[in-house]
């Protein structure tokens, strides 16, 4: 007992320390070279010179929204990947995504941000979030039971119908539409509203607080819903709590900053090949590294080819995929649940 | 269990203070904004605009442009920022611009974000036709202290497009497509300026009633145009050519009228550069290339 406590401060200690040394590092770099001497004179100096504006209103926006984000997408594949037994299943997997963007393109479409300001963007992003939740749930409810499989199905089509509903939105919509849309589904961790990004802050740690609340249950997940029950455990309790938990971390995430793949996906295995299966270290683990991977991402993103940018959801993709499948490779750790 | 709730506590207890740090970021360091003086520094995000104020002759105050900005050849060597859509907001922002001039293919959040930033954004939409276009190039001249100038150049422009218009009055009016897109096929409807190329020129537009969106090559055939003009560049121009061609029941191919146009020079005018297009087309429509 005692030596997995260690085990486990170690590991947080080594993460923490590493998205302090990621937050730096993607402080000190951008399109527009800024050297560390020079940072440290302008932080000491505060803010009158353009390029402490650069740093505390453009990158550290971008490095918090990346934090918040990497870690409500990582926490929620945690949950879902722990929920379902199921190593593939990932935020997105449930349809949320999809009614997000399509809350999202209808705004575009309809020219409502127009009016309502830009903040409407992300609202009706949550709103479709929300409705395909609610629409997930009360399909896959039969008698008071959440019927797991029926859950992931019925996700799987809404998110394809969704999906068709984009497009024909986009086939019918004006060009100048037709970019926004495709931006916004790209994914960016461009958020010029510093309320929005506060509010992913305190969205994704209290999710975190509460899913950690949850982490013996998934534990005893992990050995099948009728073991669980047999354990004491509450499981339709549990699984609705846990389903709501994680489609509205997502939900959250996908209206501020478009969809950007993979994280939810790749961390929460990767994490569990270092850390192990309990879930009480790899829900930590998992919302710090999530947080790391995205920081780091997005700062290759807007550094690779610079003055252009790349959506970060590529480097995300590429990134995660390569070294996932490295670390597969390396060390043949059991996927899933066990 | 106990040390679990002694852990979520002191976890919850620390993103709390966490959490106070950062309501109390520098939120409104940015709005600093001082009072206007006339531009001297001028980033401009979209083609027209660029070649708009070299029209106007104020080059040397446009500080940088997008990679998309090609005309004139000397805008190319002004330093870039971005595409017309994405913008690097961290290099904007460095080059201390005091006016940014944005297109609606801009970014929304890039915008919003240089706004916050204290930087004069101005927005120039795609010009619904001609008279917006000349609009939009007054309003430009007068953002930049070039009125007279501009007046000048709307003038010039605008007799010498009433005098194409009053030329071709009488002509016989041939119905004319101009695709914008291949793949899918894109055809320009009344709601773009590029109508006006056709109508001035004493053309029909065949897709004018329709929205904007896909096109269907079955209302092509049935509308049957005699000319048909394709905005693309280089080798996909020649191909959409080619499609056309098997289709030997219209009297563009039968008469050989399928012609291809520069798509810059088409797509992203200015009141000048739109009389020379206009030119062409009329020339097109009546005497062939």
């Amino acid at each position: 007992m005692r030596e997995k406590t260690i085990r486990w401060a170690f590991w947080t200690a080594v993460l923490c320390s590493l998205l302090l040394g990621t937050v730096l590092f993607s402080l000190c770099i951008g399109s527009v070279g800024i050297s560390l001497k020079k940072i440290i004179e302008v932080i000491c100096e505060g803010n009158t010179s353009t390029e402490y504006s650069i740093l505390f209103d453009i990158r550290l926006p971008r490095i918090i929204l990346g934090f918040a984000i990497g870690g409500a997408l990582s926490i929620a594949g945690v949950i879902l990947q722990g929920m379902f037994r199921n190593p593939l299943v990932e935020p997105y997997t449930l349809g949320i995504s999809g009614g997000a963007a399509l809350g999202v393109c209808l705004n575009i479409v309809l020219r409502l941000n127009h009016t309502l300001g830009l903040f409407s963007l992300p609202l009706f992003g949550f709103l479709g979030a929300n409705l395909v939740i609610m629409l997930v749930y009360s399909l896959s409810i039969r008698r008071g039971i959440l019927k797991i499989q029926g859950l992931l199905l019925t996700g799987i089509m809404i998110s394809f119908i969704a999906s068709s509903l984009i497009m024909f939105i986009m086939a019918i919509s004006r060009v100048e539409d037709l970019h926004g849309i495709v931006f916004w589904i790209m994914g960016s961790l461009e958020e010029p509203n510093w309320f929005l990004i506060k509010l992913s802050v305190l969205v994704s740690i209290l999710g975190l607080i509460i899913s950690y609340r949850f982490s013996l249950d998934l534990n005893a997940f992990s050995l099948g819903e009728e073991e669980a029950s047999h354990l004491g455990i509450n499981i339709e309790r549990t699984k609705r709590s846990l389903f709501v938990l994680a489609s509205l971390l997502t939900g959250c995430s996908v209206s501020v900053a478009g969809i950007i793949g993979f994280v939810g996906l790749v961390v929460p295995h990767f994490v569990r090949m270092f850390v192990g299966s309990d879930h009480r270290i790899l829900l930590i683990s998992s919302f710090i590294c999530g947080a790391i991977f995205l920081i780091f991402c997005d700062t290759l993103a807007r550094t690779i080819i610079s003055p252009l940018e790349l959506p970060v959801g590529v480097i995300t993709g590429i990134l995660g995929g390569s070294l996932f499948i490295y670390a597969l490779s390396k060390k043949q750790a059991v996927l899933g649940g066990k | 269990m106990k040390r679990n709730k002694i852990l979520s506590i002191s976890l919850f207890s620390i993103c709390i203070i966490g959490f106070y740090f950062l309501l109390k970021l520098p939120v409104d360091s940015a709005k600093r904004i001082e009072p206007f003086r006339g531009p001297e520094r001028i980033i401009s995000l979209g083609p027209s605009i660029t070649k708009g104020l070299y029209l106007l002759g104020v080059e040397n105050k446009l500080i940088a442009n997008t990679t998309y900005c090609i005309s004139p050849p000397e805008a190319k060597k002004k330093e870039k920022i971005g595409t017309a859509v994405e913008v690097n907001i961290e290099k904007v922002f460095n080059l201390k611009p005091d006016l940014v001039l944005a297109t609606s293919l801009t970014n929304l959040k890039a915008k919003e974000k240089l706004k916050n930033l204290g930087i004069r954004v101005i927005t120039f939409p795609t010009p619904g036709d001609f008279g917006d276009m000349c609009k939009q190039f007054l309003e430009l001249g007068r953002l930049v202290n070039k009125e007279k100038e501009a007046e000048k150049i709307v003038k010039n422009a605008e007799k010498k497009a009433n005098s194409i218009k009053k030329k071709v009055e009488n002509l016989h009016r041939p119905r004319v497509l101009v695709q914008v897109g291949t793949k899918p096929l894109f055809a320009s409807t009344g709601c773009y300026f590029i109508n006006d190329y056709i109508e001035f020129a004493g053309g029909m537009n065949i897709a004018k009633k329709a929205k904007e969106g896909i096109y269907s090559r079955e209302q092509v055939l049935k509308a049957n145009p005699d000319v048909i003009i394709i905005a693309t560049m280089g080798i996909v121009g020649e191909e959409e050519k080619e499609v056309w061609g098997k289709y030997k029941t219209l009297n563009a191919v039968k008469n050989d009228r399928i012609y291809i146009l520069d798509t810059d020079e088409l797509t992203s005018p200015t009141p000048v550069s739109f009389v020379k297009t206009l030119e062409e087309i009329t020339h097109i429509l009546y005497s062939g290339k």
